[in-house]
């Protein structure tokens, strides 16, 4: 069992790396760790960085999970090729690029890019936003699945997740007590389908709606709550396609034993509580 | 009718440039900027549309704003001023470029320009850093006096402030729970010292020093703690002859204890417990305290 014990970071290719950090600074609040190389790091919480947009192939779409112990790194990767995934050691340039010790990457099920990294660089000074938009850090992917069944069988059985809800066929995946880290979402590609992070309030969720018409950002789903997590939640469009999602106040777990995961319709009351209408391709019919 | 000042509101400073003295708040001390008006510059510093101002109308000009609860204490304290051989008198001009209901500016007999306010604004939004300096608001001003005697006895029979402590003849004065929110020095000029900004910790004084570590001349006093109030500080020179200090975890006053204010002596070492090196003339004994020279300001 590889037991994933949180998601480190996203790795973004774009052909407009300019317009990718003017709009993760000016629209999105984040703030720049490092740039040069081809490439700019961003910081949204204690963490050296949990976003990279690199330039390359749009397509070209990483999310990594922390492991604890290099000896965890290493079954993880033998486990992998058992099961038929080919597994990538990251060289020492690589995970230099990366800001971790060490790291393995493989595709999932799906064909997703995975990597498991070990000591990924914490940072001294705490995060402030290039704008006030009260991000309190990155906390959770949606991953595209093309096999929810499968998918969600390789993350509950070769590694550590547990379901805490499905909407229709996707699960909600969590591996720590915060209510989900990845959730998949059935659709006929590969890649990252949002990318979330969390902010302080409701109000934080409000206040940047209004920031992001102002700017013209096509706001895709919500404001909205919704009936799996609690959270409040707001989802807009980012550089290359990517769905950005604020939220504020997903539930946490913390009994593993009384826990039991609910089954909600695949429809936009199971997406919605308040009554938004997702203009997510994944997230409708 | 009691005439007391509620809140200190406001600095109002004088400055040659007023675009260096802008970048200064905005980098150094991490206040977010309001939209520029005419010949002057408002910054944010807490819940407050603006506590410190930049004027270039006249650089040695330092005024400071003190809130009063309504109409009626405006009144009381205009006539009381005028019992005193004070002039006075309501501005509503003033009032307008200050976003407050009503205003009346004086001066004390130590030479201090003073502002009373009634109802000026605060901000719905909160505040925003424009870097991460800690900032959590405008915490004291430290005043040049002329007649440190004759100020202390006005600000405390007048309005209501209490003396907290002295150090030698300077005055520490305070109206509410924090030790102290003016603190008056004897000099040969009046006007402001220094402007002290509440931060959020220790870490954010020590982060400050390390910044202005590089530049010699810019650390003045600090890091340090003051035996009379318990804060942790740092003191460091800004623009125009005018000192900033950030301040943290001082000495929180219970308004039912029945507390007394103490003496102490001009001494380094009632300033200073951890015995840092002090720069500013004012805190040191026997220093003959000089008016601050601005290059290209006439001295009179």
């Amino acid at each position: 069992m590889i037991h994933l014990r949180d998601v480190s970071y996203v790795r973004l290719g774009t052909r407009d790396l300019e317009g990718a950090t003017r709009y993760a600074t000016a629209i999105l609040g984040l703030e720049v760790a490092e740039r040069g190389h081809g490439a700019a790091y961003f910081k949204s919480d204690q963490r050296e960085h949990t976003l990279c947009y690199f330039e390359g192939d749009p397509a070209d779409q990483v999310v990594a999970f922390e492991v604890d112990t290099r000896a965890e790194l290493d079954a993880a990767g033998a486990e992998l090729e058992r099961l038929g995934h080919p597994v990538h050691r990251g060289t020492a340039g690589e995970a230099q690029q990366r800001k971790v010790r060490d790291f393995i990457g493989f595709r999932d099920p799906t064909g997703n890019r995975i990597e498991l990294v070990w000591r990924p660089q914490m940072s001294a000074r705490r995060y402030h936003g290039t704008r006030d938009a009260g991000i309190t850090g990155f906390s959770h992917v949606g991953l595209c699945t093309t096999d929810a069944a499968r998918d969600e069988a390789f993350w509950t059985s070769v590694c550590n997740a547990r379901v805490s809800d499905r909407i229709g066929d996707a699960p909600l995946l969590r591996i720590d007590e915060v209510h989900h880290k990845i959730a998949l979402f059935p659709t006929t590609r590969a890649g990252i389908q949002h990318i979330n992070h969390q902010v302080a309030s409701a109000d934080d969720v409000q206040r940047s709606l209004h920031h992001l018409r102002g700017h013209g950002i096509p706001v895709v789903f919500g404001p909205g709550r919704h009936p799996t997590s609690g959270a409040r939640f707001l989802y807009f469009e980012g550089p290359d396609g990517m769905v950005y999602e604020y939220s504020s106040g997903v539930s946490s777990i913390a009994d593993e034993l009384l826990y039991r995961e609910r089954q909600f319709e695949f429809a936009p009351p199971g997406f919605c509580m308040w009554g938004a209408e997702p203009q997510i391709r994944e997230f409708r019919k | 009718m009691s005439i007391v000042i509620e809140q200190l509101r406001y600095v109002v400073l004088g400055t040659r440039d007023l675009e260096a003295a802008a970048r200064f708040a905005g980098a150094e001390l991490g206040l977010q900027a309001l939209p520029p008006g005419t010949g002057e510059q408002a910054f944010r510093s807490d819940e407050r549309q603006y506590s410190l101002v930049y004027s270039s109308a006249a650089p040695r000009r330092h005024a400071v704003g003190l809130e009063l609860r309504d109409e009626a204490a405006l009144l009381a304290a205009l006539q009381a001023l005028q019992a005193r051989g004070i002039a006075a008198a309501r501005d509503a001009t003033l009032a307008a470029r200050r976003n407050v209901r009503a205003l009346a500016a004086f001066t004390t007999p130590g030479g201090l320009c003073l502002e009373l306010v009634v109802r000026p604004q605060n901000q719905g939004w909160r505040f925003f850093p424009a870097r991460d300096s800690g900032v959590a608001g405008l915490a004291a001003l430290a005043l040049r006096s002329t007649d440190v005697a004759a100020d202390e006895a006005l600000l405390v029979d007048l309005f209501g402030l209490q003396v907290r402590d002295w150090i030698g003849d300077a005055a520490y004065l305070g109206m509410d729970a924090a030790h102290h929110r003016l603190a008056l020095f004897p000099a040969a000029a009046a006007g402001v010292l220094a402007v002290e900004f509440e931060v959020q910790g220790l870490d954010q004084v020590m982060q400050q020093y390390h910044r202005l570590r590089a530049l010699p001349q810019a650390v003045a006093h600090g890091p340090g703690r003051r035996p009379v109030s318990g804060q942790a500080f740092v003191t460091f020179a800004g623009p125009d002859a005018v000192y900033y200090s950030f301040v943290a975890e001082g000495e929180r006053i219970d308004a039912a204890s029945a507390r007394r204010p103490r003496q102490f002596a001009m001494r380094a070492d009632a300033h200073c417990a951890w015995g840092s090196d002090c720069a500013i003339a004012e805190l040191v004994a026997g220093a003959a305290v000089q008016r601050p020279s601005l290059r290209g300001v006439p001295s009179a």
